[in-house]
């Protein structure tokens, strides 16, 4: 049984704006995946209904064979529980260290404190930053930012992990890096949804990769690769 | 038995480093959150001295005023407590009326509910008492027969009885006219009766200020937390997680808010005692003002917690929701 299965589902904005038309897609258990298109073709839109920040208009969203439409309002957080997400800007809050930051997940979720402090340097330990669990965040370069925001992402081992544009302003080589942790998360079993512009660097991934234009799947399937 | 111990303590603890929690931490990371929220509400508000202050200060005055508005109209209602002896009812009885019918008008009075006691004054006794007291005893020799008639004197057992007595008494037999002394008497006790109604007025109108003042504080709190809250919901905070908080605020600045007006309150009495008991001591009166005291302490800050809470809730329901992700 597929993981995240989208079924001809459509979103139309309060505006009128129909910003994802009939979109239908499959990702098994453990796959990774890139989506891309021009800039408003819909990848903040297709991830925010998988977050249910947003509702779809028409069409089911399966997750794991469970139509999320059906999901009252009141479950809704223990499905984000399930899953994780790195934002392009990163939403760190900068009133609480690092260590906090990550925490912050499984805090919610009701976590014991001694499971907390064991999961949440495990975390920082795979993104390579356990030295500054005790910093606050804005004291961070953007790319180590960005990564707290991934650990954060993966601290409660979610089931599938998104991330919108997250080396948005990063250099190539830390792109690479962070793409590359993605990669490793995949590894374990996590199906990784990742939006992102970056042509280059997606086709040297050598992954599947989903294009949006104008709201529409207009192309799905692995990228050459070799580059 | 130690061995069992530590063998459940083991298993507990791979519970919780699995995948699934257990019932107890779960129990447990939610009173531990309480507990962080209580104290992390708390330092909030101390942190921030200046707008916390001006907030708790409007609560410490809205919940003083109506506070000593009731302790006025319960002390003065303490103080009049004693005067319910002097209220009598004059009931004149019909001429030529026989012995035997005073006697049973005498027993129906005292048989009535709200009577304290009842006293004969017979028309003879009358006239030597107007004689002795007014001094016009020689213009009533000059009258045919006694103009006064026999009467009693009852006394009801509170002030507040004596209306309804009145009514009564005039519909019974014999009866031929009855009179209410200590008018005076009845208007303090409505004046009382207004002071509390204006006691629950005023508290009603202020509380509904401390409503007001709490969910502004709180609107502003949740307004500076944005970026919090958001992160919170799109990690899996449930709407109660994120609500905690505020609410603890608000009942926080209810019960800073309590105890002020207390401490205001309590200074208040120490300073009236001085010349209420001056001038208890001129009338000869056992006076003395009564505070707020231990229950009034705490019913104070039940008030002031409740409001609180009600104010917080009432801005977390209505500003949350505007907060994406729902
Ligand atoms: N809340 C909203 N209300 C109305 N229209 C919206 C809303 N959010 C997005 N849109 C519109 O929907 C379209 C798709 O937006 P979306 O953010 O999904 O694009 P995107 O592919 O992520 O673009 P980018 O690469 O620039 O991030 C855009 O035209 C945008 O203007
Ligand atoms: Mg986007």
């Amino acid at each position: 049984m597929s993981m995240i299965r989208f079924d001809n589902l459509s979103k139309r904005y309060e505006s009128g704006y129909e910003a994802l038309r009939s979109v239908s897609f499959e990702m098994d258990a453990g796959e990774m995946a890139f989506l891309t298109g021009h800039s408003g073709a819909g990848k903040s839109t297709l991830l925010k209904l998988l977050m249910l920040i947003e509702r779809p208009t028409s069409g089911n969203l399966l997750i794991n064979g469970k139509n999320l439409n059906r999901l009252p309002h009141s479950k809704v957080p223990f499905y984000r529980r399930q899953v994780g997400v790195v934002f392009q800007n990163h939403q760190l809050l900068f009133d609480r260290s690092v260590y906090d930051n990550v925490a912050l997940p499984l805090q919610v979720a009701g976590y014991s404190h001694g499971d907390i402090g064991r999961r949440v340097r495990a975390a920082l330990n795979s993104v390579g930053l356990l030295d500054r669990e005790k910093h606050n965040p804005i004291a961070l370069s953007g790319g180590e930012q960005q990564r707290v925001g991934i650990a954060r992402a993966v601290v409660h081992k979610p089931k599938i992990l998104l991330a919108d544009e997250p080396t948005g302003n990063l250099d190539p080589q830390l792109s690479t890096e962070i793409m590359a942790l993605f990669k490793r998360f995949q590894d374990v079993g996590v199906t990784v949804l990742v939006a992102s512009h970056d042509i280059n660097l997606i086709n040297r991934m050598n992954m599947r990769i989903m294009r949006l234009n104008q709201g529409e799947m207009e192309q799905d399937g692995i990228s050459y690769g070799g580059y | 038995m130690a061995a069992t111990n530590s063998k459940s303590r083991n298993s507990a603890q791979r519970g919780a480093r699995g995948h699934v929690l257990s019932r107890l931490d779960r129990w447990r990371s939610y009173r531990d959150h309480h507990r962080s929220t209580l104290t992390s509400s708390a330092t909030k508000i101390l942190r921030e001295p200046l707008q916390s202050l001006l907030t708790i200060l409007v609560i410490a005055i809205a919940l003083t005023l109506p506070a000593a508005l009731y302790l006025g109209v319960e002390n003065i209602r303490q103080l009049s407590g004693g005067v319910d002896a002097s209220a009598q009812i004059s009931v004149f009885v019909k001429k030529g009326a026989r012995e035997s019918a005073l006697d049973a008008l005498s027993e129906t009075l005292e048989g009535l509910s709200g009577v304290a006691s009842v006293r004969y004054i017979s028309a003879q006794a009358a006239v030597d008492e107007f004689e002795a007291l007014s001094g016009f005893g020689s213009a009533l020799q000059y009258l045919d027969e006694n103009p006064l008639p026999d009467s009693f004197l009852v006394q009801p057992l509170l002030v507040s009885n004596a209306e309804r007595l009145v009514t009564d008494i005039r519909q019974l037999n014999l009866v031929d006219d009855v009179q209410l002394d200590l008018e005076w008497l009845q208007r303090l006790d409505a004046l009382l009766d207004m002071g509390r109604k204006l006691v629950l007025a005023l508290g009603a109108a202020l509380g509904l200020g401390v409503i007001l003042v709490v969910g502004n504080t709180i609107r502003l709190a949740i307004q500076s937390r944005r970026d919090e809250i958001t992160v919170v919901k799109l990690v899996g905070g449930t709407d109660a997680y994120v609500r905690r908080p505020f609410l603890y605020s608000g009942f926080l600045f209810g019960i800073f808010g309590a105890l002020v007006a207390a401490i205001l309150l309590t200074t208040l009495g120490f300073w009236l005692a001085g010349p209420v008991d001056k001038l208890a001591l001129l009338y000869r009166s056992q006076f003395s003002i009564t505070g707020l005291g231990l229950g009034g302490v705490v019913t104070l800050l039940l008030i002031g917690g409740t409001v609180g809470l009600i104010g917080a809730w009432l801005a977390v329901g209505q500003h949350l929701r505007k907060i994406k992700p729902r």
